[in-house]
């Protein structure tokens, strides 16, 4: 390790209702890899954010090269050295490789691209890092893999002096992570500052020399990776105080029926032979970090992705689910984590999104029964302490809370025994929380069973009867609530296997 | 301009719906100066009205029909062409094969559904886009009423003679020489089930929900690939709706023809308040839009000005009914 090149100090970042980020601090080193943890929402997205000038910061200081600097956008830092490479990959597919790495830069010789030039260059860039891709293939004919080394041949290319490594491996196979940790390892012995954001626990051993934890927007601490172990490292993630009493044992009795049983689910890489059973009037927590494939999994389940093999039993029968609509038949709703796309329809009012499921039950003859349908809205809208001004209100001037709550109102209107809440509290401010929490118990006393996944930890152990743990496409961990904690939790979730 | 939005009048029938009719007014006492002024003849007369009546007929079943596709988010390119099919293909069953006139009408409706199952059934179900598909449509339309009657145009009988009967569809003259519009009942009552059918009925909901957010409606458990189908179908049986009272008006259907009317049905409908991203749409709007279209190309006609004229006047109508349908559609946002 070198000498420092980039501190952050005391930064502090605010959105509408949320604190970000809470005086984080972050030093970075010549020739270290450095890694950023946290749990989802822990800040380091937004850290790396305010760095790379995409937000501004409210108060702090980013000393990079021994100067105090502020860059004003992503392209700023670029031109500075300052790089990250994405995780999800920006790369134009139908363009060639050599064309990807110097796009908005493109050598010209006169008016015209100069292609030959920048496959040379390319090609000559490539040899440095010890990389084989041919710079006239076509971005597209590559693999993930190699794509991502595209990416960071790219960072590279414009002489950065720190790199940011955002999941690098999340989409790697074995080997391309292997090859991948083999240029990290070039670039540090290059004396350049590395940023190493990830979740696998094993990764950060490996390839890490220092770990800067975050949690909850807040700077948790900086220990070298040598002296740490695993659990330390969970411990200073997790180790916040709950403030809602976690619920302690499960109100599910030991003979309640099973409801719904998957066995042996497959669907991509998202989704690898998952297997659980929900129970009548259980909340079945689904834990994990992003990208666990807990989303995927209920939209198998769902029948709103295609299911590559497995077995799905409802109330002991088994099913075939090849769109919603035979999920929705055999009683099954789905609340995603994404309303605004998925989950209503904004442009229409309060009843048509109430009846938007179950439109059959009301019609009369050939014609929709718009009374009928106001009526049971209204009904809804009571029930749920929708707060409208009437259901003829369009659904998009009502706030997240609410807009949940009508979502909710279209599964119970249709009679789903089944409901799967996808991050049921996302977006949704404190007092509407507890309200949807409400909700959520009141539901499963009147025998309904729910699916929930969640990022937050403290709503897992709040709501769950019991929980499942997925990490990458796996179930790593089932437990009932009275065994769970936060350690272990975070445990099964950050295992690879 | 708020205290106008906010009452009850204007509300009920809609803004937008009211400044259509001020334009359609406004316009016929423009024409009546205008064309007195260069043509020095009076533009008010019967004969007039009805001229642009007949170009109503037709176009105003185009617009409808296109609106239910519009609605869902798509368009429809192929409704002019598809239309000039079902009356050759039609017309030339009567005329030289000597069908009975009624098969020979439900062969137009047929073909224009046929027509309209093939687009949808394209992008409901292979998810191509709608642009491309009513193109090829459009061209498959026009080629196959050429090739149905040798390229050769077909004449539907006169009122007088055998087989004549179906033009009481868009006129009556009585024995004392009256001409009742019967096409404007035509127009009227369609318009009514149309507004009946995309208001009061699940596909008409569906068909807007799809073109709002179709991934929420297909998370909803519907399946929104038959109702997407439908609108298409919908708009093909009214393009072989149109196909008569446009014989009904013109009698001669020339091959090769029809495109130019796409353009104007879409512009009718847009100028309604359909907004082209989906979701929104107006069967009175629609209605309106189409007089003005009609209007507009009877008026320039009478100012003795070449049809050409008239697109380029229909052209900057439809940017500017565009430009006020996306800016008050972001206002909304």
């Amino acid at each position: 390790m070198g000498e420092v090149i980039l501190t952050m100090e005391g930064i502090d970042k605010s959105f509408p209702g949320v604190r970000a980020l809470d005086q984080v601090s972050l030093e970075v080193r010549k020739g270290e890899v450095h890694a950023l943890m946290g749990e989802n929402g822990a800040g380091k997205s937004t850290l790396m954010k305010v760095l790379t000038g995409i937000y501004t910061k409210d108060a702090g200081k980013i000393t990079y090269e021994n100067k105090e600097v502020v860059f004003a956008s992503p392209k700023a830092a670029q031109e500075a050295g300052v790089m990250i490479v994405h995780q999800e990959l920006n790369m134009l597919n139908h363009l060639t490789v050599a064309q990807n790495i110097y796009i908005g830069r493109e050598k010209m010789s006169g008016k015209l691209i100069h292609d030959k030039a920048m496959n040379k260059a390319a090609a000559a860039l490539f040899q440095r890092l010890n990389i084989e891709i041919d710079p006239t293939e076509t971005m597209g004919n590559l693999t993930v893999g190699k794509q991502q080394m595209c990416e960071i041949a790219k960072a590279i290319s414009h002489d950065s002096k720190v790199i940011v490594f955002d999941e690098p491996t999340a989409a790697l196979t074995e080997s391309e992570i292997k090859e991948l940790f083999k240029i990290i390892r070039d670039l540090r012995a290059k004396d350049i500052g590395i940023v190493y954001i990830s979740h696998r626990m094993d990764e950060i051993k490996e390839i890490t020399d220092r770990v800067t934890v975050l949690r909850d927007g807040a700077y948790v601490g900086t220990i070298d990776t040598e002296e740490a172990t695993k659990e330390d490292i969970i411990q200073m993630m997790v180790g916040r105080v709950i403030y809602e009493e976690p619920k302690s044992k499960s109100n599910v009795a030991k003979d309640a029926p099973v409801v719904l049983e998957v066995k042996n689910l497959n669907a991509g890489r998202m989704v690898q032979n998952v297997s659980f059973r929900l129970h009548k009037g259980e909340i079945l927590g689904f834990s994990g970090l992003m990208g666990a494939g807990r989303t995927e999994t209920a939209r198998v389940i769902f029948g709103a992705d295609k299911m590559d093999s497995g077995e799905v039993f409802v109330n002991g029968q088994k099913v075939v689910i090849r769109s919603p609509q035979d999920a929705v038949r055999n009683g099954i709703g789905y609340l995603s984590e994404d309303r605004k796309r998925y989950g209503i329809v904004v442009a229409k009012t309060v009843a048509e999104n109430t009846t938007m499921a179950s439109l059959e039950n009301f019609m009369a003859g050939l014609f929709i029964n718009k009374k009928k349908e106001a009526q049971v809205a209204e009904e809804y809208v009571e029930k749920l302490k929708t707060k409208t001004p009437g259901v003829e209100q369009f659904v998009v001037n009502l706030s997240g809370g609410n807009q949940q709550k009508v979502v909710v109102a279209k599964w119970l209107v249709r009679n789903c025994d089944i409901l799967i809440f996808d991050e049921p509290t996302r977006g949704i401010d404190v007092g509407a929380k507890s309200e949807i929490y409400h909700l959520m118990n009141e539901l499963v006393k009147q025998g309904k069973s729910i699916i929930m996944i969640s990022s937050e930890m403290s709503e897992v152990l709040r709501m769950s009867d019991r929980i499942v743990i997925m990490c990458e496409g796996r179930k790593t961990g089932e437990m009932d609530i009275s065994e769970a904690t936060q350690e272990n939790i975070m445990h099964a979730a950050t295992r690879r296997e | 301009m708020k205290k106008i939005s906010n009452n009850r009048f204007v509300k009920a029938v809609g803004f937008n719906r009211i400044l259509l009719c001020f334009v359609l007014i406004l316009l016929y006492f423009l024409f009546t100066i205008l064309v007195h002024v260069i043509q020095g003849q009076n533009f008010i007369s019967l004969n007039r009205i009805f001229s642009a009546l007949n170009y109503a007929y037709f176009m105003g079943l185009l617009s409808l029909g296109v609106t239910f596709v519009i609605a869902t988010g798509g368009i429809d390119f192929s409704i002019g062409p598809v239309m000039y099919c079902a009356a050759l293909i039609s017309g030339y069953l009567l005329t030289a094969n000597g069908w009975p006139l009624l098969l020979c009408l439900l062969v137009s409706i047929l073909v224009g559904s046929l027509f309209g199952m093939l687009n949808g059934y394209l992008v409901a179900y292979w998810n191509l886009p709608s642009f491309i598909t009513s193109m090829a449509s459009m061209m498959l339309a026009r080629g196959v009423g050429s090739v149905f009657t040798r390229t050769q145009s077909v004449s539907w009988p006169q009122a007088a003679a055998e087989n004549g009967q179906y033009r009481m569809l868009v006129r009556i003259v009585t024995e004392s020489g009256t001409t009742i519009p019967t096409g404007l009942f035509v127009l009227i009552l369609i318009s009514i089930i149309c507004a009946i059918i995309l208001n009061k009925t699940k596909a008409g909901r569906y068909i807007l929900c799809i073109g709002s957010n179709k991934e929420a409606v297909r998370l909803s458990g519907v399946n929104v690939k038959r109702w997407e189908m439908l609108a298409y179908i919908i708009c093909g049986t009214l393009a072989g709706m149109a196909a008569i009272l446009f014989v009904g008006a013109y009698t001669t259907v020339q091959p090769g023809l029809g495109d130019t009317f796409n353009n104007e049905a879409i512009a009718g409908s847009v100028m309604g308040g359909t907004a082209m991203s989906g979701g929104v749409a107006s069967i009175g709007g629609t209605f309106l839009g189409v007089m003005i279209i009609a209007l507009l190309q009877e008026g320039i006609l009478a100012m003795g000005f070449q049809r050409d004229y008239q697109f380029v006047i229909t052209g900057i109508i439809v940017l500017v009914a565009v430009y006020v349908n996306v800016r008050s559609q972001k206002r909304k946002n």
